[in-house]
């Protein structure tokens, strides 16, 4: 990654140009060809440095609620609890934690009550019963721009 | 709320979007309409702040950020609107919300720190810990990710 990259990136994270070219737009303000753009940005996904390019919403807005969700989970059942909970489109994060709550996913879905819906579900599958709630009641932050 | 065409957009932007010269024009004949007609509706969308970022989202680890740490803290709630504030204005939290907290778990407050490594994270907190005088937290670092994707929103998913 050299510093041409690294400016295309702390370019296009947050503000990728709307308009019928988008590259050459890029081009442009770094006085390089719309082609180099292309094949810089393609080989950012291929290293795996660029997970995607699109839109990212506020659920609230697309009428959907989000909350975060933990599961004191065995050792020897991390993964069919992991299984489980995956295979809902609605479940974007989930990470391994060092907690006793040690299995912490996000869950967005069109009401609370579905959501609740299918953590009850999700504890009757796999028996694990401690599974805690914590929908956000105040956002002070989301940064998802990083400079490099 | 929204209209058919929106849904559509929406439906076909929130995935990855296709690194050619003309991103735009791939949606717009997927769905039918004239490209211009694609990147209206986007701009709306992106003014109205329905979309909160339109752009790259990048694998934090590729990037040099190889640690990310979610640390819980217990703040008296009568202080909660002040001390968010403080936390968010770290520029190395990316993430800062309030929860209500659970039956054993009394956290109210969440950040998300991303740095190089481990040992950097424990000193953020530290030094958040140092500017709010909240000194009850619990830094849960992310051992395994098990799943990261984006939402779906409006498919087709039997789920909803």
């Amino acid at each position: 990654m050299d510093d041409t990259d690294k400016a295309i990136l702390n370019r296009i994270q947050s503000d990728f140009p709307v308009s019928s070219r988008p590259y050459a737009v890029i081009a442009d303000e770094f006085g390089i060809s719309e082609d180099e753009v292309i094949n810089r940005v393609q080989q950012l996904k291929l290293t795996g440095i660029i997970r995607r390019i699109g839109g990212n919403f506020v659920p609230g807005k697309l009428g959907y609620v989000s909350t975060l969700c933990a599961g004191k989970v065995p050792k020897n059942k991390i993964e069919t609890f992991a299984k489980e909970v995956n295979q809902y489109t609605g479940v974007t994060h989930n990470y391994v934690r060092e907690n006793d709550y040690n299995v912490w996913f996000t869950f967005i879905a069109p009401s609370m009550e579905l959501i609740k819906k299918y953590l009850a579900e999700i504890s009757l599958k796999t028996g694990v019963t401690d599974i805690i709630n914590l929908p956000a009641t105040h956002v002070f932050k989301i940064k998802a721009h990083f400079n490099l | 709320m929204f209209s058919d065409l929106e849904r559509k957009i929406i439906a076909l932007i929130q995935g990855d979007m296709p690194v050619e010269k003309h991103p735009y024009q791939v949606i717009a004949e997927k769905i039918g309409v004239a490209e211009e007609t694609v990147l209206s509706v986007l701009k709306d969308l992106c003014d109205s702040g329905i979309i909160r970022r339109f752009g790259a989202t990048l694998r934090h680890q590729k990037s040099g950020f190889n640690a990310n740490a979610m640390i819980a803290w217990k703040v008296d709630e009568g202080r909660v609107e002040e001390v968010g504030k403080l936390m968010a204005a770290f520029d190395q939290v990316s993430h800062c919300y309030r929860r209500n907290p659970g039956k054993d778990w009394p956290y109210n407050l969440y950040t998300m720190v991303h740095a190089v490594d481990e040992a950097s994270c424990r000193k953020i907190a530290g030094n958040i810990s140092e500017k709010t005088k909240v000194d009850n937290y619990e830094i849960l670092f992310s051992r395994k990710e098990l799943k990261k994707t984006s939402m779906q929103y409006f498919d087709d998913d039997p789920d909803f």
